[in-house]
């Protein structure tokens, strides 16, 4: 019992800082939700509107596209960080030479800060001075401009969160592989499987946890992605690169438009939770009922 | 690795030598009356929180340190992004909080926060505690530009720390060069000179970018700030272009139930304002490709590396171009002229009406949040002393005092940037900030996401000017000001 209450003791700082930072501008958020309110407005104060803030989103075509090109980023920026992780990581379970140095420099854009990601893709993709045009220039005579072509500019925050991920989902992977019994892949090719069926049979199926544990964060991250894509494009050319994280930002800190802006953020946090939750039920369910 | 540190060490040095060495410059008068005024602050830290620009840093790396070597005080300025910079500020005073003490206003947001009482009068708290005036802060020493920052009865509610005006540079040496004169001369017919209307302007500009491509040249007519997803294009055309053509105050009359559209009364989409947009649209498609990606920043940036002939350029990076060669490559080539524009214009602005370009800047202000008020009027009133703007308009080009004008050290940066102080001075009357709004940020956002369509040609200008000039007013009403 005496123990039970230590626990408490100790968990209580935890559980505090939690609710403070964590809960209470939760509910704060909802509560605002249900509130008209912007302070440069000719009335500043918060007028309650009831759920005028969610009929406005659903109503509103800038946010359904924006949805509808962040779905489009999260879509190939996800499954192409899960490709290139994995055979990353597969390539890092044997040993070749330089190995540790190129897992090192493979590492580092984790530790960026999105904004310098951002700031630096924005140097490379510059016309004229952009070391990427310039190649592209050079070698396909293609002339790349961000700021004018809406494809190109949607694929290079594609390849810019690529680069900046992925090796999150190797590392993730990498603990994953490791972690696996030799016991199955021993037998599996004792009784003559190939490479294609001890994949889709034994590994994918042991790993499907950590995979799906990664592409989860992968996703909710991706979902809420503002700086990177901010200081690359601003969200254009147009509304091309204007995730909802941007459309967000954009809503709340410079429109000041805290009530729509903090309807826009519980949809979206609905949603995100609605795809995970498809996610989870597509991916693991039909393991688990396998084994029932 | 090394190179870096070793470089990025030197840097560090120079910045903070430099900032000492200003510092140890500044000669302030009466010292004795700031070390009794500051006397009563032992111990007081004042925050500020500003956009990381020149002027900005001169504060934070010698204001602050001279100030606190006065008075005791200590002084932390915060120097951040321009989005930072008004988030951090907001909601500080928003909130309550307290936190800053001093905060960076643009002229663009002072009514938003004139209107929603975040600042002390400025006038009125000296007025009231004489003991913390200095006797050479003067407020009548002030150029026009605090006009901006005084409420309706001439209270001053920011300290000016910057002003500048954006300027059409075009570079002298394509200009004077005897080969591109004739080139010019037999392909239009025309003396090549400084353009005074928009056709002229035109005509140098697809003249220039021509020339580039024949030459093999990396060289456009004209630069042009038309970033496809920052306000900065919408600024260019609203601030810049369309006043030209006698589209003033974004085309929204406040007079007038804040009408936007020609339909209610406004001019956001009058056949003057189309025009403007597609002249503008015209000189995007014949600058450097970069433009597309452009704020404020890269244009300068484009002209100082000699990729353009001519544009407009914000006068606090003009003074860097014409004369810093540690990052331009066409100091001592720079011309400075007023913005091209309509005829009748410069007439109808003369006499009264609109105005001819942007004129942009900054105040210090006071938030009424403060907890520090008494100290930070001390501070307030010694970036106003006239020593010392002497020494920060030489530092980082700007002029907030009349008096500074007069000072020999500017007279001679004057000549350095083609005249630009001389406009400022004579000419500056000509331009003006932005419209007087409370809802200055929220009728932008709201109405950008159109621009934004129309520069990347997802629909036409006349339509996409319908379309924000619909919106608008529909931000307007919903806001509040628009019955």
């Amino acid at each position: 019992m005496q123990s039970r209450k230590l626990g408490w003791l100790l968990l209580a700082p935890t559980l505090a800082v939690l609710f403070l930072f964590g809960v209470v501008p939760f509910f704060y958020v909802i509560y605002v939700a249900f509130h008209q309110w912007n302070p440069f407005a000719a009335n500043p104060e918060m007028i309650f509107n009831g759920a005028d803030n969610f009929r406005q989103v659903v109503f509103d075509a800038g946010f359904l596209a924006s949805l509808g090109v962040t779905m489009a980023f999260v879509f190939f920026a996800v499954l192409t960080e899960l490709i290139i992780g994995y055979l990353l990581a597969q390539a890092f379970m044997k040993d070749f030479p330089g190995k540790a140095i190129f897992r090192t420099i493979h590492t580092l854009p984790l530790i960026m800060a999105p904004i310098i990601v951002g700031s630096i893709w924005k140097l490379m993709t510059t016309p004229s001075i952009g070391i990427i045009p310039h190649l592209l220039d050079s070698w396909f005579g293609y002339d790349l401009n961000i700021g004018q072509s809406a494809g190109a500019a949607f694929a290079i925050t594609v390849i810019m969160d690529v680069w900046h991920w992925t090796p999150l989902v190797t590392l993730t992977l990498i603990a994953a592989l490791v972690s696996l019994p030799p016991d199955p892949f021993e037998q599996a090719q004792i009784d003559g499987a190939n490479k294609r069926q001890i994949f889709w049979h034994i590994t994918l199926p042991m790993i499907a946890p950590a995979v799906v544990a990664t592409v989860f964060i992968r996703l909710m991250d991706a979902l809420r992605t503002v700086d990177e894509v901010l200081m690359l494009t601003g969200g254009g050319p147009g509304s091309a690169t204007r995730y909802v994280g941007v459309h967000i930002f954009k809503e709340v800190f410079p429109r000041t438009n805290y009530g729509y802006g903090s309807a826009v953020s519980v949809i979206v946090l609905y949603l995100t939770i609605v795809v995970c939750w498809l996610l989870y039920v597509g991916m693991l369910a039909p393991r688990n009922t396998k084994k029932g | 690795m090394g190179m870096r540190h070793v470089f990025g060490a030197s840097l560090l040095s120079l910045a903070v030598a430099t900032g000492g060495a200003f510092a140890q410059e500044l000669q302030i008068g009466n010292e004795d009356w700031w070390k009794e005024a500051g006397a009563k602050f032992d111990g007081v830290t004042l925050r500020g929180v500003t956009e990381s620009t020149p002027p900005s840093n001169f504060i934070s790396d010698v204001l602050a340190p001279k100030f606190e070597e006065l008075t005791g005080i200590r002084v932390d300025v915060e120097t951040t992004s321009w989005d930072q910079m008004y988030d951090k500020a907001i909601k500080d005073m928003e909130a309550g909080t307290g936190i800053y003490d001093m905060i960076y206003i643009e002229q663009d947001i002072v009514y938003a926060y004139m209107a929603r009482n975040f600042l002390v009068d400025l006038t009125k708290a000296l007025a009231d505690k004489p003991d913390l005036k200095a006797a050479n802060y003067d407020e009548a020493n002030f150029t026009t530009f605090a006009d901006n920052f005084r409420g309706a009865n001439g209270e001053l509610y920011g300290v000016p720390m910057e002003a500048f005006i954006k300027v059409y540079l075009y570079r002298t040496d394509l200009f004077n060069d005897p080969e591109v004169q004739a080139a010019f001369k037999e392909k239009t017919g025309k003396d090549l000179a400084p353009a005074t209307n928009h056709a002229d302007y035109a005509e140098i500009a697809q003249f220039f970018t021509q020339w580039g491509k024949d030459k093999g040249l990396d060289l456009w007519g004209t630069t042009a700030q038309a970033h496809t997803g920052h306000p900065a294009s919408w600024y260019e055309f609203f601030e810049s272009v369309a006043p030209t053509y006698g589209v003033y105050n974004w085309g929204i009359d406040a007079a007038n139930n804040y009408a936007a559209s020609v339909e209610n009364g406004g001019t956001m989409n009058s056949p003057e304002s189309k025009e403007a947009l597609k002249w503008w649209l015209s000189m995007r498609d014949i600058a450097p490709p970069e433009s597309v990606q452009s704020t404020w920043t890269e244009v300068a940036t484009t002209f100082a590396a000699g990729r353009a002939a001519q544009g407009l350029v914000y006068g606090e990076n003009a003074a860097w171009i014409a004369s810093d060669e540690s990052k331009s490559k066409v100091v001592g080539n720079v011309g400075v002229a007023l913005p091209p524009m309509q005829d009748g214009i410069l007439e109808q602005v003369e006499g009264g009406t609109g105005y001819i370009g942007y004129y942009d800047g900054g105040a210090f202000g006071l938030p009424v949040t403060s907890k520090n008020q008494d100290a930070a009027l001390l501070f307030l009133q010694f970036m106003a002393l006239p020593e010392v703007q002497e020494e920060w308009a030489v530092a980082a080009p700007r002029i907030t005092l009349t008096s500074t004008y007069d000072s020999p050290k500017v007279a001679e940066l004057n000549t350095e940037l083609g005249g630009y102080y001389d406009m400022l001075k004579d000419q500056g009357y000509l331009f003006k900030g932005a419209p007087e709004y409370p809802f200055h940020a929220q009728v932008r956002e709201a109405t950008a996401p159109i621009f934004y369509d129309i520069l990347t040609g997802k629909i036409g200008p006349d339509e996409g000017l319908d379309q924000m000039a619909a919106k608008a007013e529909e931000e307007l009403t919903s806001l509040g000001y628009r019955k």
